[in-house]
């Protein structure tokens, strides 16, 4: 039982490490800014009896372009350790600020690409976040709310199968704590709410039969 | 903010007269932080390379127990998808229980494995025989209850009835692989050829990961080839789990070297076709696993049992074990 456990934490962990992050940028940094982050999470997942969040790691890397844009680029260290060359490119723009409300609306369009060494397959997903964040705490903490969608350009899938599943919808709630230069972020994320996740070869752990709910961690330190 | 007050502290220092040193100590110690994360930056991406690939999920794909010293049969106490009546007992001079060489191509040594055989040895010469080959669980104490049943098929022990452990599994040596089940399968049916069983009466029936050697030994036989294959819940492809489990096109090989690709063996195979899935079958999906494979196959004859309700494992036992009878039975005859 316990290998069988095993299998299927290993199995949830390749699938879902393709696809599962926070949000890179809820605030774009200032320009000429530097950023450098690591990502530890990922969907909570029954393992046996229990239920456990599956350690997913990526590393990121930011620079603001100006004080509203940030372009970023990353690497999944997980799907590296399995031979996948995986990263997701993208900008963070800020569409609203309100100054005295510390109140604001950013804009993540990003591309996923993946590679493997072993047969040479390439995939390619179109990703677009939308965050709203809110100030709690002066210049060192706010709360943000969004929505993270990975497009499926696709219209089929294995065996030539028609796909049905073309926007998988994300919400997630997130806190960030920012002292100095660092920033610690925690963010709880709703994945794929709109699928059902049964049947299914992995053990999700999600709210009516529907997605994974993942728990992630950020590290960022500015520069 | 923070460049704000960087800015600031440097005014100051103009300002209070103090030195370029000072000056370039405060640079500097800007500066710190960015090395600091560069170093580490680098030292993350070479530790990345340097483990990159270094890990496969292809070994713990298998969920084998080996933790047995003896196969129990009737009174093995593990979980098991279902228990017959005594009704369905079989005579223990019908049961062989025997080891068998099983070489892979390109191995240098054979692995031994263990075999079961239900019915009389002479009559393999003039009877049908069912060859089970046992989904990916644990060993042939989980699936004896299963192959005891197949030994009614047209009346008690009509038929005889071979299964194996796959290498890796309860007392069979080695480690279990794809290949090693292709080879430990062949393996059993040189034996039933060695004693006297033809193609034309050879049944393969496959169940979950079972299907696979039954797939690719009537797809390209080796020793034997059978003359009619039914598969049980069967295992579309590493790319339909991988599907599944995303919700996007991600092909298989993003986590497994696997090749077992029923979907695609069951278009050139021309041998009469039995499927039975469980419509609730919560974790190989009817639709998208069961249903893909059924519609592939490329042979003449095929008939289809979707059972209602019935959960992977749970097929003969919701069908009705006598019903389930049945229609193996009037497959084979047809």
């Amino acid at each position: 039982m316990i290998r069988f456990a095993t299998y299927v934490v290993c199995i949830s962990l390749l699938i879902i490490s393709q696809r599962c992050a926070p949000s890179r940028f809820v605030k774009p940094l200032a320009k000429k800014e530097n950023a450098l982050a690591l990502n530890l999470g990922g969907p909570l997942i029954h393992y046996g009896k229990a239920v456990t969040p599956l350690p997913l790691t990526s590393l990121m890397y930011g620079r603001g372009l100006s004080n509203s844009t940030t372009a970023f680029g990353s690497l999944h260290l997980t799907s590296a350790l399995f031979g996948n060359f995986q990263t997701d490119l993208g900008v963070c723009q800020r569409l609203y600020k309100h100054d005295s409300l510390g109140f604001g609306i950013t804009v993540n369009p990003a591309i996923n690409l993946v590679y493997d060494k072993w047969e040479g397959n390439f995939r390619a997903w179109p990703q677009l976040d939308l965050n709203i964040y809110k100030d709690i705490i002066h210049q060192k903490g706010f709360v943000y709310l969004g929505l993270t969608n990975w497009f499926e350009l696709s219209s089929k899938k294995a065996h030539n199968e028609a796909q049905s599943n073309h926007v998988l919808i994300n919400p997630h709630l997130g806190f960030s704590y920012n002292p100095k230069k660092w920033s610690y972020s925690i963010e709880c994320k709703f994945l794929e709410m709109n699928r059902k996740n049964v049947p299914n070869v992995v053990d999700y752990v999600g709210i009516n039969q529907r997605g994974a709910v993942g728990i992630y961690l950020n590290v960022m330190r500015k520069f | 903010m923070e460049r704000k007050n960087t800015y600031i502290k440097y005014r100051h220092c103009e300002d209070a007269g103090r030195s370029n040193l000072n000056i370039w100590k405060i640079a500097s110690s800007r500066k710190k932080p960015g090395l600091a994360m560069t170093s580490l930056l680098c030292l993350v991406l070479l530790l990345s390379v340097l483990f990159s690939s270094c890990l496969r999920l292809d070994s713990n794909l298998y969920n084998p127990s080996t933790d047995i010293k003896e196969y129990q049969l009737d009174h093995y106490s593990g979980e098991q998808d279902f228990i017959l009546d005594a009704s369905y007992s079989i005579p223990d001079s019908l049961i062989h229980q025997f080891s068998l060489f099983s070489q892979a191509p390109g191995e240098s040594k054979a692995t031994i494995i263990r075999a079961i055989y239900i019915g009389s040895i002479a009559g393999i010469q003039s009877d049908t025989v069912i060859m089970y080959c046992h989904g990916n669980k644990d060993h042939m104490d989980f699936y004896w209850q299963r192959a005891k049943l197949l030994a009614h098929v047209s009346g008690k022990n009509r038929y005889g009835v071979m299964m194996i452990d796959y290498r890796g599994f309860g007392l069979s040596e080695g480690k279990a692989s794809e290949e090693g089940l292709y080879a430990d399968v062949d393996a059993a049916l040189q034996w039933l050829k060695l004693n006297g069983l033809s193609g034309s009466r050879l049944m393969m029936y496959g169940f979950s990961m079972g299907t696979a050697p039954v797939c690719e030994l009537t797809n390209k036989p080796r020793s034997l080839s059978p003359a009619k294959f039914i598969l049980e819940a069967p295992f579309a492809s590493a790319d339909v789990m991988a599907n599944d489990g995303s919700g996007l096109n991600m092909p298989g090989s993003f986590f497994t070297n696997l090749k077992i690709d029923n979907a695609e063996e069951v278009k050139t195979i021309q041998q009469p076709f039995c499927w039975l899935h469980g419509s609730a079958d919560n974790f190989l999906n009817i639709e998208t696993h069961g249903e893909v494979v059924y519609k592939n196959y490329g042979g003449s004859y095929q008939e289809a049992h979707r059972v209602a309700d019935a959960d992977h494992g749970e097929v003969p036992e919701k069908m009705g074990f006598s019903n389930y009878l049945n229609i193996v039975s009037t497959f084979i005859r047809k």
